[in-house]
C-alpha cells in the first residue's frame, strides 16, 4: 500500500471557552488521504471541520494528536520544516471575494507562492502564471487586472490556480462553492474533478452540501460534534449509511427533484446541535438519536470496522 | 466611481489654490516679505506706493501683509505636511507591528498610546518647544512625534480585521514572511483609513502651527507664519484690523477646506457607504 | 378564490437600471409560491417594493400589488404600517439579526399583536408550542443571544404569523440553517401555511428547498420571470432555457459522480448590459438574432405554465 499523503492520527484542537470549560472544536480525529485521493468531510455548522482543514494546513495549532504531511510530522517540528511542508498542502477558501488581496493584481497573486519561495521571478514566472492561470480556464492576459474586475467564479478559479503554483500534494477546499451561486456552482465542480483528474492530486474537501460531496469525493467522512461518527468509501456511505446521524443527514438534504422528495419518508431529526465546550456525555449524538439507549448515554462507541465502513455507533449492526 | 459634486469641486480648487499659493509664494508675492517700511506703517488695504499696491495693508514695521500671509500659508503647510508626514509613517509602523504580531508587542505598544494620548497635545508641544528651543524644524519633529498615536490606534484596529481575513492565510501559505505581509497585503489595504485620520490631522497641524507662533514657540520672527502675524496684529486690533483678519479669515477657510476635503474622502474609503 | 396577493407588472429601478422588469405573479391562500434565482436576479427587491420597504436609492417605476383585492399601492405610508405585521408578514434570512438583542423571545411576539405582552402571555405561549419551541414558558423570557439560530428563526415564525396574516414573504429563510434544522423549519412552514390559510411567498436560490415545499415556482433571471408554474411540471419539463440549464448544473444525490454537470456559460449581466432583447440570450444556446432583439413576452404554454422564451417550444 501506497504511504499516505496525509495522516491525522487522535487529531484535538480545543480553544479556550469564554466560561472556563474549553471549547473542544475537535477531540480525537483520525484519518488518512491516499495519494490521488479525495476525502470528503461533511458535517453541520460547529461540527469541528473547518477546524481540522485549519490544522491541516498549520494555520491552527492542534491541541493533541499528530498530523503526518508525506510521512513527516507536523506537530512539534522546526519552522524549516514548517515551511516546506506548507508548501506541499495548499488550501482553497470558501468566500473568493475575500480570499484575495483586493490591491493585487491576479498575476501577482497567481505568482506570490513561487516568487516568495524563490522558485521562479521575471520572465519565468509570468509565463508560469499564464500556464496556471489557462489551467484553470482563465486567459493569460488576465493576469494584469485586480480582482474586483472579475465574477465570484472566476475569482475562485484565481483561488484555485494560486493554490495551485506550488504543485502541492494535498489541496484542502474548504467549502470552495459554498458562497458561489448555483449556476456557477457547476463550473467550480467541473474544474475541480478535471484537476484531480488530470494532476493526480489528493484533496480534502470539506463541505455542508452532501450532493456535492458525493459529486468530487471517493470517500467520505462525517463528523457530529468534533469526532468523526463515520467514514467510508463514497457509494458505501451513500447506499448504506451506517451511522444514525448519516442517515438523517441524508434524509434531511432536499432534493431538486419534487416528486422523490415528497416520497422521502419524514424523520427530521429533533432538537439542536448541542454546546461543544459542554459535550454530552457517552455518545455526543445521544440527545437527537432516535435509536438512543442506556448505553449510549454512558460508554462513548468504539471507532471501529463494520463492513467497508469505520463507525462509531454501538447499534451501527442493528440498523442495517 | 461617483461623481465629484459642485461644492466639493469649490473646495478642491481652494485647497490646489491654497497649496499653489503657498509653492510659488516667492514668485507671486508682489513685495519681499521682511523687507521693512518704517514710512509705511499699518497701512490700510488699497494703499498704492510707487512700487505698486498693497492689496491688503501693511503690517507695525510696513512690510507687505499680502506677502506676508503668502509666504505664511508656505510655512503652514510646509509645517502641517512634513509633521503629518513623519507621525503617519512611525504611527502606522507601530500599528503594524501591534496588529500583526500581537501578544507583547501590542499591550507595550498600545499602552504606549494610551499613555500619549493621555497627556494634553498642546501642552506637551509647549513644554518640548520651551525646552528645545523654537525653531522651524523643532517644531516639525515636535508635532510630528507627539501625534503619531491616533495613527497606531486606527492602524492597529485595521490590522487586527484585515489580519483575519482568507487572502492574508493564504500569503502565510505561500510562505511570505511577515514583512511582505505587512508592506504588500495589510498595508495598502488600511490606507484608505489611514489617509482620513492624515487629512483631519493636516488641518489640525496647521492650527497647532498658528496656534505655537502665536504664542511665539513656532516660526520665529522675522519670517512670517499666520500665527505670528495674528498675535502682532492682536496689539493693533482696533486701528488695524487687516492684519487679524486677512490672515485669520486664511487659516479658517484652510482648515475648513481640509476638514471637508477629510469628510468627503471618509465617505469614500468608507466599505458601508460604497456600493448599493 | 380570490388570491390573497397579486403583483402586477411590478418594475423597480435603481437610477436608470431597470433591476426589476414586469413582474407579476398570484399567490392563493395556502398556497406556497417559490420565487426562485440566483443573486440579483432581483427576488428579494420584489418582497421589499411588496411590503414597500425598498431602500431609498430604488423606486417602484410601474406595476400595482393587490392583497385581498385591495390595491395598496398607493396607500399611504401610515395606513402600510398598519398592514405590515398584520396583513402581511416577513421573516428572514439571518433572524439573529432580525431580532432586538435586548428584547425578550416574549416581548417580541407580543410587539407583533401590538400588545404588551402581559395582557397575550398565554395567547404567545401558545404559538410558541405551535412553532415547536419546546418549553415555551422559559424560552419567553428568554433573550435572543440564548437561543440557537433555528431556534430563533422559529421566534421569527412565530412574530410573524401571531396575527394571522394574510401573506408571508420568507426571504431565503432557511438559507442560513443547517440541513437538518432546515428540515425542521421548512416542515414548519408547510404545516402552518396549510393550517391557517396563509399565502406563502418563498424567495430562495435553492432548487431542493423548491422542490420540497412549493406549490408554485416562479423563475427569475436578471430581473425578470423566466417561467412560472406548477413545481412538478417546472421540475420534470422545464419550458425556458434558463430553468432547464440550472436544474441540470445541480450535483443530485442520483447521478453519477464525478460526471460533468451542466453548466451555463458566462455570467449574469448587470443592469447597465441589458439589451432590448432577452436577458438570458449571452449565455443560451438556443438564442438567434430574434432573442437579441426583441424582449420574448410571457406566453401561455397551455399547460398552467408561462413562459418568456421564443423557443420553448424546442426544449426537450
Amino acid at each position: 500500500m501506497t504511504a499516505p499523503v496525509l495522516e491525522v492520527t487522535d487529531l484535538a484542537v480545543h480553544f479556550p471557552g469564554r466560561t472556563g470549560a474549553p471549547v473542544r472544536a475537535v477531540d480525537g480525529v483520525s484519518f488518512a488521504v491516499a495519494p490521488g485521493e479525495t476525502l470528503g468531510l461533511v458535517g453541520e455548522s460547529g461540527c469541528g471541520k473547518s477546524t481540522v482543514s485549519n490544522a491541516v494546513v498549520g494555520l491552527v495549532p492542534p491541541t493533541r494528536g499528530s498530523l503526518r504531511v508525506m510521512g513527516t510530522e507536523m506537530t512539534g517540528a522546526t519552522r524549516a520544516t514548517k515551511h516546506d511542508i506548507r508548501a506541499r498542502v495548499q488550501m482553497v477558501f470558501q468566500d473568493p471575494v475575500t480570499s484575495l488581496n483586493p490591491r493585487m493584481s491576479v498575476g501577482a497573486a497567481v505568482g506570490e507562492p513561487l516568487l516568495v519561495r524563490g522558485l521562479a521571478s521575471g520572465a519565468a514566472l509570468r509565463a508560469r502564471v499564464s500556464e496556471l492561470l489557462e489551467e484553470v480556464g482563465l486567459r493569460p492576459e488576465h493576469a494584469q487586472r485586480y480582482p474586483h474586475q472579475f465574477s465570484g467564479g472566476q475569482r475562485q478559479r484565481i483561488v484555485i490556480a494560486r493554490a495551485l503554483a506550488l504543485r502541492p500534494d494535498l489541496l484542502v477546499c474548504d467549502e470552495p462553492v459554498s458562497a458561489l451561486d448555483v449556476s456557477v456552482r457547476a463550473q467550480i465542480l467541473n474544474l475541480l474533478v478535471e484537476l484531480q483528474q488530470r494532476r493526480g492530486m489528493a484533496s480534502l474537501f470539506v463541505s455542508h452540501d452532501l450532493a456535492v460531496v458525493r459529486h468530487v469525493c471517493d470517500r467520505v467522512a462525517v463528523m457530529y460534534l468534533g469526532r468523526l461518527v463515520e467514514l467510508a468509501p463514497r457509494d458505501a456511505l451513500f447506499a448504506t449509511p451506517r451511522h444514525p446521524y448519516t442517515r438523517a443527514l441524508l434524509a434531511a438534504v432536499p432534493e431538486p427533484d419534487p416528486v422523490a422528495q415528497r416520497a422521502k419518508p419524514r424523520v427530521p431529526l429533533a432538537g439542536e446541535i448541542p454546546s461543544p465546550s459542554n459535550p454530552p456525555p457517552g455518545c455526543t449524538f445521544h440527545t437527537r438519536c432516535p435509536f438512543a439507549t442506556e448505553r449510549c448515554r454512558q460508554e462513548v462507541p468504539a471507532w471501529r470496522p463494520l463492513g467497508e465502513s469505520m463507525v462509531a455507533c454501538h447499534h451501527a449492526e442493528t440498523l442495517a | 466611481m461617483r461623481g465629484i459634486s459642485p461644492g466639493m469641486a469649490l473646495i478642491l480648487l481652494l485647497l490646489v489654490a491654497f497649496i499653489v499659493a503657498a509653492l510659488a509664494a516667492p514668485w507671486i508675492a508682489p513685495f519681499d516679505p521682511l523687507r521693512q517700511s518704517l514710512l509705511m506703517r499699518l497701512r490700510p488695504p488699497g494703499t498704492t506706493v510707487a512700487a505698486g499696491m498693497y492689496l491688503l495693508g501693511t503690517d507695525d514695521l510696513g512690510r507687505d501683509l499680502l506677502s506676508r500671509v503668502l509666504h505664511g500659508a508656505r510655512a503652514s503647510i510646509a509645517v502641517a505636511a512634513l509633521s503629518v508626514s513623519i507621525s503617519l509613517a512611525f504611527g502606522t509602523l507601530l500599528g503594524l507591528l501591534a496588529g500583526w504580531f500581537r501578544g507583547w508587542v501590542a499591550v507595550a505598544i498600545m499602552r504606549s498610546v494610551d499613555t500619549m494620548l493621555s497627556i494634553p497635545a498642546i501642552l506637551l508641544a509647549v513644554l518640548t518647544v520651551a525646552v528645545l528651543g523654537p525653531s522651524f524644524l523643532n517644531l516639525i519633529l515636535v508635532l510630528g512625534l507627539t501625534r503619531w498615536p491616533r495613527y497606531t490606534r486606527v492602524a492597529y484596529a485595521q490590522t487586527l480585521q484585515v489580519a483575519t481575513l482568507p487572502y492574508i492565510r493564504a500569503a502565510e501559505m505561500a510562505g511570505a514572511g511577515s514583512a511582505r505581509i505587512l508592506w504588500r497585503h495589510i498595508l495598502p489595504n488600511i490606507a484608505g483609513p489611514l489617509m482620513v485620520v492624515a487629512t483631519s490631522e493636516f488641518g489640525l497641524m496647521i492650527l497647532f502651527e498658528a496656534g505655537l507662533s502665536f504664542l511665539g514657540l513656532g516660526i520665529q520672527p522675522p519670517y512670517p507664519s499666520w500665527g505670528s502675524i495674528m498675535s502682532v496684529g492682536r496689539q493693533y486690533v482696533e486701528r488695524a484690523w487687516w492684519l487679524t483678519v486677512f490672515p485669520g479669515a486664511c487659516l479658517f477657510v484652510l482648515v475648513l477646506c481640509v476638514n471637508l476635503f477629510g469628510d468627503w474622502l471618509r465617505d469614500r474609503v468608507d466599505p458601508r457607504s460604497q456600493g448599493r | 378564490m380570490q388570491p390573497a396577493l397579486i403583483v402586477e407588472n411590478l418594475s423597480l429601478a435603481l437610477g436608470r437600471a431597470n433591476l426589476v422588469d414586469s413582474v407579476g405573479f398570484s399567490v392563493a391562500p395556502g398556497e406556497v409560491l417559490a420565487l426562485v434565482g440566483e443573486s440579483g436576479c432581483g427576488k428579494s427587491v420584489t418582497a421589499q417594493a411588496i411590503m414597500r420597504l425598498l431602500a431609498p436609492a430604488l423606486r417602484q417605476t410601474g406595476g400595482r400589488v393587490l392583497l385581498a383585492g385591495q390595491d395598496i399601492t398607493a396607500l399611504p405610508e401610515r395606513a402600510m404600517r398598519a398592514l405590515r405585521g398584520q396583513a402581511m408578514s416577513m421573516i428572514f434570512q439571518e433572524p439573529q439579526a432580525a431580532l432586538d438583542p435586548l428584547a425578550t423571545v416574549g416581548t417580541h411576539i407580543a410587539e407583533a399583536l401590538r400588545r404588551p405582552l402581559r395582557d397575550v402571555r398565554d395567547q404567545v405561549l401558545q404559538m410558541l408550542a405551535e412553532v415547536g419551541i419546546s418549553d415555551p414558558a422559559r424560552r419567553i423570557d428568554q433573550y435572543p443571544f440564548e437561543l440557537s439560530g433555528g431556534m430563533c428563526q422559529r421566534v421569527m415564525i412565530a412574530c410573524a404569523l401571531i396575527s394571522r396574516p394574510a401573506v408571508l414573504l420568507a426571504d431565503e429563510p432557511t438559507t442560513a440553517l443547517d440541513v437538518t434544522i432546515q428540515a425542521q423549519i421548512l416542515d414548519l412552514l408547510r404545516r402552518l401555511a396549510a393550517e391557517r390559510r396563509t399565502a406563502v411567498v418563498l424567495i430562495t436560490h435553492d432548487m431542493g428547498v423548491v422542490a420540497d415545499i412549493a406549490d408554485r415556482v416562479a423563475v427569475m433571471y436578471a430581473g425578470r420571470i423566466a417561467e412560472t408554474g406548477p413545481t412538478a411540471q417546472i421540475f420534470a419539463r422545464p419550458r425556458h432555457p434558463y430553468t432547464s440549464l440550472l436544474l441540470a448544473s445541480i450535483p443530485r444525490l442520483t447521478d453519477a459522480p464525478k460526471s460533468t454537470l451542466a453548466v451555463i456559460e458566462g455570467r449574469v449581466p448587470t443592469p447597465a448590459e441589458f439589451g432590448p432583447g432577452c436577458r438570458f440570450a449571452s449565455r443560451c444556446p438556443l438564442a438567434d438574432d430574434t432573442c437579441r432583439a426583441a424582449t420574448p413576452p410571457l406566453r401561455d404554454m397551455a399547460d398552467g405554465r408561462l413562459s418568456a422564451c421564443f423557443h420553448a417550444e424546442q426544449l426537450p
